[in-house]
């Protein structure tokens, strides 16, 4: 063995140490905060634990089994999977389109201010506004159709209505944030390629499909995945809006979830099983998503 | 100086939950930092939502975390002593005090007692009504030469007086304050006149699909689907009424002192009989003692002596929460006597009810919400839904 080697190893050596100090504190957050828990939601969905009772028992997989039993758990997965699907497009769409027209205007910083606007309120603000615009009774939105000589109606009363008007409130509240990301990207497009692209006779439309949209496929990836993570997650608007109603047409897995453990009789195991069939069901999405869009998003 | 301010130091802080978290927990305030001035015991006062506080008191108890007094529903008392979560009321330290049997209404006083022992102890009696709105009923024909409105003496006038006001965007009865449909609450009311509950007397089923339930059940799908006297689901009945677009309204006393500071021209009437007895949903407020980590005698001592001064000062809780006390006391103070408003709340004390003592209550109660609603907007037969929900409730685990 040389020096020469030896030196260099032990410099490998304290470069790796120094990393790893540096890591450490985050990693031992990491780990306190996230990690234990998980594996601690684990190991309780295994057992029968009741938030409060001192003692408890291992029960296998009955928890799971009992999922596979419980109806209102089925229709929340569905809901919360139709509420992923559907609101995926307009997500996707609606802030870019927004975007690309912002991109190059005038007022751009103000009207972005302004989309963005709504993101800053909070979901029991957000959900408390929609339920006054829509009230059947007392709500400007039925006020002016009425206006218009379209019936009145309850929308969020309309088991086959309620869940598509859910979505409305999500897209109004989350466009903005969306759509400063998208911006972000359509900063990051080199304004060569539109020149070029112009030259050879490509009009707007063209550039649109040909180079917009293919350069900001690692912004649409992030946009797809974040969305749809936070969309198994939905809670805190339901909650507020409709209450999962009516009857079960927009109840949610983690609203099911938190009644469970929170408010009948604190089954903290059971719950414990549904968090981590959503967690998989969440990681199987994402995987899924990362590999369709992985292999496109080099350029 | 220094002697008594020693005293004051020596004065035990103590820590007091509640959901009084509307207009009532400013009255609350206020009371509070009298008794503090009163009494030098000082109060650190936490208003939590309901849920969030009975979810709060299961987690802090066992971990000796939680306060030295909370104030709880009747109907969550059961499943919190079933857990251990509370602790039993000394009842000779409560005569101590001057709590006597005598001096209250029997119905709150009873309901702070699980098997045999005492955990709560009644402040106020939170309650349905009718609210009446006086300009419509003068309008569709149903006040007196005195310009008083006309109280429905049975289903059958009910619905002929709501169907009149009925018009256009105008609503002649909604029960519930938001979303009509889901209240369970005002669901109750009429469950119970027509000698229907949640659970069979022994408690081994639920008799929700019985034919007492179902019948209620098809009255309340008919108010919104084929009477059309009721508003659509969803609807925010309290706006509607405060806007002039509601009857007749079957809602809480908790509404009452917001009605009347934005002088609205309204009555009030006990719950009427829709079906075969006069019943009136109540939840009484009770104090309870969560178990403490060890005892200790000087905090338990201020927390009676905090629910003393409250009870003794309850008439301004009354007149500016609107909750008539469970103690009788205060009734006959000429403030509360002389109200007609407050004489409405005290003339329906004996069709009092609040539910089954069962530590199942609560999360029985849960699974009724989105039923009741489903028939209300007409998604499920009342038949079929009542069965299914009876089959949930059964299935519930001990």
């Amino acid at each position: 063995m040389s020096v020469a080697s030896g030196n260099t190893r032990r410099r490998a050596r304290r470069t790796w140490l120094t990393a790893y100090l540096f890591l450490f504190p985050g990693l031992l957050l990491f780990v306190a905060f996230r990690v234990y828990p998980l594996l601690e939601g684990l190991r309780l969905s295994f057992t029968n634990t009741r938030l409060g009772r001192p003692t408890f028992a291992y029960v296998g997989l009955a928890n799971y089994w009992r999922l596979l039993e419980d109806t209102r758990f089925h229709v929340s997965l569905l809901n919360t999977a139709f509420y992923s699907v559907a609101s995926t497009l307009p997500i996707l769409a609606i802030p870019l389109i927004m975007a690309v027209a912002l991109n190059r205007g005038a007022l751009r910083t103000l009207l972005r201010a302004a989309f963005f606007f709504p993101f800053t309120l909070s979901v029991v603000t957000v959900g408390l506004t929609w339920l006054w615009l829509l009230d059947p009774v007392v709500g400007p939105f039925n006020y002016y159709l009425k206006a218009l000589g379209v019936p009145v109606r309850s929308w969020l009363a309309d088991p086959s209505m309620a869940m598509w008007v859910i979505i409305l409130t999500s897209v109004w509240w989350v466009t903005g944030y969306y759509l400063v990301i998208y911006l972000a990207g359509l900063q990051d497009i080199p304004r060569e390629l539109y020149e070029s692209a112009a030259i050879d006779g490509a009009g707007g439309w063209r550039s649109f499909w040909a180079i917009t949209l293919p350069l900001l496929r690692p912004v649409l990836l992030f946009v797809v995945v974040t969305h749809i993570i936070g969309s198994f997650q939905l809670f805190g608007l339901v909650f507020v809006v409709t209450m999962g109603g009516p009857g079960d047409a927009t109840r949610t897995v983690v609203q099911h979830l938190y009644e469970t453990a929170f408010q009948n009789f604190f089954q903290f195991g059971l719950a414990s099983a549904m968090a981590w069939v959503l967690s998989s069901v969440i990681l199987v999405f994402s995987v899924l998503q990362f590999r369709l869009l992985r292999g496109h998003t080099e350029h | 100086m220094r002697a008594r301010s020693a005293v004051a130091q020596a004065k035990p802080t103590i820590t007091y939950w509640n959901g009084l978290t509307g207009a009532d927990g400013k009255v609350m305030d206020d009371l509070i930092d009298r008794f503090t001035r009163d009494t030098g015991i000082r109060v650190e006062q936490q208003r939590i939502p309901w849920a969030d506080l009975y979810a709060k008191l299961q987690v802090s108890v066992p971990a000796g975390e939680g306060p030295d007094l909370a104030l709880i529903h009747t109907v969550s008392i059961p499943h919190f002593a079933n857990d251990g979560i509370l602790q039993p009321m000394d009842e000779a330290q409560l005569a101590s005090k001057g709590f006597r049997s005598e001096d209250y209404l029997a119905f709150p006083w009873q309901g702070g007692i699980v098997q045999g022992k005492r955990y709560g102890l009644a402040l106020d009696v939170p309650q349905h009504l009718l609210y009446i709105n006086k300009k419509l009923m003068k309008d569709a024909g149903f006040a007196g030469a005195d310009g008083q409105p006309k109280v429905p003496a049975s289903r059958d006038e009910l619905v002929a007086m709501a169907k009149k006001i009925t018009k256009d965007d105008v609503f002649g009865l909604a029960i519930g304050t938001i979303g009509p449909g889901r209240y369970t609450w005002g669901f109750y009311n009429l469950l119970w006149q027509n000698g229907g509950n949640v659970y069979a007397p022994d408690f081994k089923r639920s008799a929700l699909a019985e034919p007492a339930a179902v019948e209620v059940a098809e009255f309340w799908s008919s108010l919104n689907t084929t009477l059309k006297i009721a508003p659509p689901g969803n609807a925010n009945c309290r706006d509607a009424f405060v806007a002039g677009k509601l009857g007749l309204w079957l809602a809480g006393s908790w509404n009452f002192t917001g009605l009347r500071e934005a002088k609205l021209d309204f009555a009030v009437a006990p719950v009427p009989r829709l079906f075969k007895k006069q019943v009136a949903w109540a939840g009484p407020h009770q104090y309870v003692f969560p178990k403490p980590k060890s005892a200790d005698p000087a905090k338990r001592d201020a927390a009676l002596t905090h629910m003393r001064w409250v009870t003794d000062n309850v008439v301004e809780w009354t007149l500016r929460a609107g909750q008539i006390s469970a103690s009788k006391k205060s009734h006959s103070d000429p403030r509360i006597a002389g109200d007609p408003y407050l004489k409405a709340f005290l003339a329906q004390s004996n069709n009092w009810y609040f539910g089954q003592s069962t530590p199942k209550w609560v999360t029985a109660e849960n699974l009724v919400r989105p039923v009741i609603e489903s028939v209300y907007v007409g998604q499920k037969p009342p038949k079929a839904a009542m069965e299914d929900l009876a089959r949930q409730i059964n299935a519930l685990p001990d």
